[in-house]
């Protein structure tokens, strides 16, 4: 067989000669595929960079990136925690009802107070990071540039707020100093505005509840827990003329009164009423009976002797393995001596709950096991609550009795969080939902799930969803157009190359032929148009990316003014170019098989001797 | 060299048929054979068989061997195979081609042509082709390209491009057709004296009697005859009595 020489590896060389030879038509082909590329990428330039400039302003501003609840509404904690959890959240906080969100500024030079919104944050708070401030930690607060401006404050200066509640008709106020963490740039927002850390918004809208803030030393009440009943067992001597009797249903709270067969006093209140006394049951269907309800009811029967006892039904307490089904009974020595019960070492019920520990006392029926020491137990509820019951003495009932009131709390525990204090042996309101929340997306691309996932749920919240989506839009549509243009392209740029290239093999079928004889085979002679194909492209490539790079520059100037440094609006992505360049290549070699075709049928024997 | 037996080529145009029936063709080592005749009596289609670029119709036997002791290419075989990468490597091999116009491609320099041959075989060593190209008179061509040569010395470069990669058949159709009768003796005797000075073998087809009975140690001829209307039978033979 043949030497060292290898047919195929002299095919691109002539090729290659064969088109510097006809130079001029060479560098017609070029340019007509140039004239394709070129467009092409400065479409797709234009495309990129046009989107990312629209894009980069948006990623620019957190503006974009949040998603705020248009209502008020209760959020559970649980409910942060399980949306802190949702993929493409970047930043959460709870907020507070917009009516607490305010703090009185002192302005300097005694020019009075004003105003502002009181804004949670938390570490991480792209508002703050992103418009150059720095998260407040305690004691400290972050400006807006005009609450900075009307307050005369800069970064490392202390304000001064003041804090106001309205109590019982009177006016009250705290004050406190803050140190001014940072001043955000104009862009973060006109209003003016004060950023604090969430505790002490908390703070803030607990003090106007009328709370106090013990760690900030703003006095106040303690959360308690307010008790609240099932219905109440009126006891009276004498029976109640019908009259009467339907007037305790008007305008007291309750709905309905009832006879009680001493069995159901019995199993309401622990013991059965005296003998001959009439029993009543007062009912509010649907709603939980209040102090206040009790008290009406009281006031309509000023006068009679009776005994009015609230209870709370079916309040089952674990101690350990045991089941407990305390009374509750708070009566005073008259109501005692009445019904003829000893009276428990507790004041009667008042309506309010007893300050101090005294809830948690309780008695304990005779003979029974655990007399004397504290027994922890738990009630169910919103959240199971522990806490424990301290024996203060026996009793006669089969059941221990405790203050009424602790049922009452117990019962409003099943509805809403109440917690007990080990230490001071005091029950107080867990804290509620949170009123609203501050929520930023990771990337603007995470806004509208986000935004479409929280409607869903039903919350009701605003974003930038449709600027994002406009983008989102237009580069579709963008897309689009460019593919359907490089589609026509593509066509048009193919077509020149296997009219060309085959055109190249008729005209030159003779030297063809001439290769053959000289030794290629059908198999070499195939390469002929297929290399030019490829120097065509390459050289078409280059040329068409030349084209670009004018025209790219042109554009960028002519648009320098209205783009800020950095940006441009023809700019291709980097990760197409090789895409751009191999599909190139690749469609001149697919171009090429035509003419690569039609070469291997050239019959030496028939065109040697063409002239 | 080359041992051709029962060879039977038709080729058909239309309603006529041309047959060539060849019933023995021998090319010895280093010899220059013609093949004389006139136009369309098969002389081409011969050259072509023997070029391997025309299947032969049927041949009984198609040897082509580089000299008389080695063991010869069965190019009937690759034929009925249809094996045309081989035929390709036994052109590139075993022969160097002048055609009619020279055959030079326009796109090469004349250096590069006559490179080409080498390039795609054993390769020719440096000088060689200066020094064939001083023996030619085409010193001052070589890096011309083959449009600016005039036609005697584009024929003389394809000589050259035939025999520079040294060959052991050259094949010449016709090589001095397009040039007066002067220059085409002087081409021929250059084309003759170098084949013997490169020991290759020299098939010369020609209409030109003359020109090379001189020089030639083997010639053909043709026998035509008309069988039916539309068939033509053309027989060749050897040219009786001493050539030379």
């Amino acid at each position: 067989m043949s030497g060292q020489g290898s047919p195929l590896r002299q095919i691109p060389l002539l090729a290659a000669a064969h088109l510097r030879h006809e130079w001029v038509l060479t560098l017609c082909l070029v340019i007509a595929l140039a004239a394709v590329i070129s467009p092409l990428l400065v479409l797709l330039g234009l495309k990129h960079g046009t989107i990312q400039t629209l894009r980069e302003r948006l990623v620019e501003d957190p503006v974009f990136r949040e998603i705020r609840p248009t209502q008020t509404r209760e959020f559970a904690p649980e409910w942060f925690d399980g949306l802190a959890a949702w993929p493409g959240v970047g930043f959460l906080t709870p907020t507070i009802l917009p009516l607490s969100s305010v703090i009185t500024v002192v302005l300097p030079q005694d020019s009075g107070t004003a105003l502002f919104d009181l804004i949670p944050t938390a570490p991480g708070d792209p508002l703050i990071l992103e418009n150059g401030g720095a998260v407040p930690g305690d004691g400290e607060v972050v400006l807006t540039t005009e609450a900075a401006r009307l307050a005369g404050a800069k970064p490392g200066e202390e304000i001064a707020v003041r804090v106001t509640r309205s109590r019982g008709g009177r006016s009250e106020a705290v004050e406190a100093r803050l140190k001014v963490a940072a001043v955000l740039e104009p862009r973060a927002g006109s209003l003016a505005r004060v950023y604090a850390p969430l505790p002490f918004v908390l703070d803030v809208e607990g003090y106007k509840e009328g709370y106090a803030a013990p760690g900030r030393g703003w006095p106040g009440e303690t959360p308690q827990p307010y008790p609240s009943f099932d219905g109440a067992v009126l006891l009276l001597p004498e029976p109640l003329q019908p009259i009467v009797r339907s007037g305790l249903i008007i305008n007291t709270g309750f709905g309905r009164i009832a006879d009680a067969k001493p069995g159901r006093v019995r199993e309401l209140l622990g013991f059965e009423p005296p003998e001959g006394f009439a029993a009543y049951e007062l009912l509010a269907p649907g709603s939980p009976v209040t102090a206040s309800s009790l008290r009406a009811i009281e006031a309509k029967l000023r006068g009679y002797s009776r005994a009015l006892l609230p209870y709370a039904e079916g309040v089952v307490l674990q101690a350990g393995e045991r089941e407990l089904r305390p009374v509750g009974l708070s009566i005073g020595a008259e109501e005692a001596a009445m019904l003829g019960l000893a009276q428990p070492p507790w004041p009667a019920f008042s309506g309010r709950i007893p300050k101090g520990e005294g809830l948690v006392d309780c008695l304990w029926p005779v003979g029974a096991d655990g007399n004397g020491t504290s027994v922890d137990v738990r009630a169910p509820g919103v959240k199971a609550l522990d806490f424990l019951l301290r024996p203060v003495g026996t009793t006669t009932f089969e059941r221990p009795v405790v203050p009424v009131e602790l049922l009452g709390v117990l019962r409003t525990a099943a509805q809403r969080g109440v917690t007990f204090d080990r230490r001071t042996l005091t029950f107080q309101m867990a804290r509620g939902g949170y009123r609203g929340f501050r929520l930023y997306a990771k990337s603007i691309d995470d806004v509208p799930g986000i935004y479409h996932r929280l409607r869903e749920q039903g919350v009701e919240v605003a974003a930038e969803v449709e600027a994002i989506e406009r983008i989102r839009v237009l580069d579709n549509g963008l897309s689009r157009l460019f593919w359907l243009i490089a589609a026509l392209g593509l066509c048009g740029g193919t077509g020149v190359l296997v009219a060309s290239l085959y055109a190249a093999v008729e005209r030159r079928r003779r030297d063809l032929g001439v290769l053959r004889l000289l030794g290629f085979a059908r198999r070499h002679v195939f390469f002929f148009p297929v290399a030019q194909g490829f120097i065509i492209a390459v050289l078409g490539l280059g040329a068409g990316f030349g084209g670009y790079a004018a025209l790219a520059g042109v554009i960028n100037r002519t648009f320098a003014m209205d783009l800020a440094p950095g940006e441009a609006f023809c700019v291709l992505p980097e990760a197409y170019v090789p895409l751009f360049c191999l599909s190139t290549v690749a469609l001149a070699g697919l171009a090429s098989l035509v003419a690569a075709w039609r070469a291997t049928c050239i019959d030496p024997a028939e065109v040697i001797r063409e002239q | 060299m080359i041992r051709l037996e029962g060879l039977v080529k038709t080729r058909s145009q239309g309603d006529s048929v041309f047959e060539l029936r060849v019933p023995a063709f021998e090319v010895a080592p280093g010899s220059m054979v013609a093949v004389i005749g006139e136009s369309g009596c098969g002389k081409s289609t011969l050259l072509d068989i023997l070029a391997l670029v025309m299947a032969p119709s049927s041949v009984d036997r198609f040897e082509i061997a580089a000299h008389s002791h080695a063991p010869p290419a069965d190019a009937a075989a690759l034929w009925a195979g249809g094996d045309e990468g081989a035929l390709a490597a036994l052109r590139r091999e075993f022969f160097g081609y002048v055609l009619q116009t020279g055959g030079l491609l326009p796109f090469l320099s004349v250096r590069r042509n006559i490179e080409l041959p080498g390039s795609i075989s054993g390769g020719v060593p440096a000088g060689r082709i200066d020094a064939l190209a001083r023996a030619m008179g085409l010193e001052g061509c070589l890096d011309r390209m083959p449009s600016s040569l005039s036609i005697g010395q584009r024929q003389r470069a394809a000589i050259l491009r035939a025999l520079a990669h040294g060959p052991h058949l050259v094949l010449a159709d016709e090589p001095t057709a397009a040039v007066d009768k002067a220059r085409a003796r002087a081409i021929m005797d250059d084309m003759h004296r170098l084949a013997r000075e490169e020991s290759a073998a020299v098939v010369v087809v020609t209409h030109d009697t003359d020109l090379v009975m001189e020089l030639a140690d083997a010639a053909y001829t043709f026998d035509l005859e008309a069988v039916s209307p539309g068939m033509t039978r053309s027989v060749c033979r050897p040219v009786q009595g001493r050539v030379k």
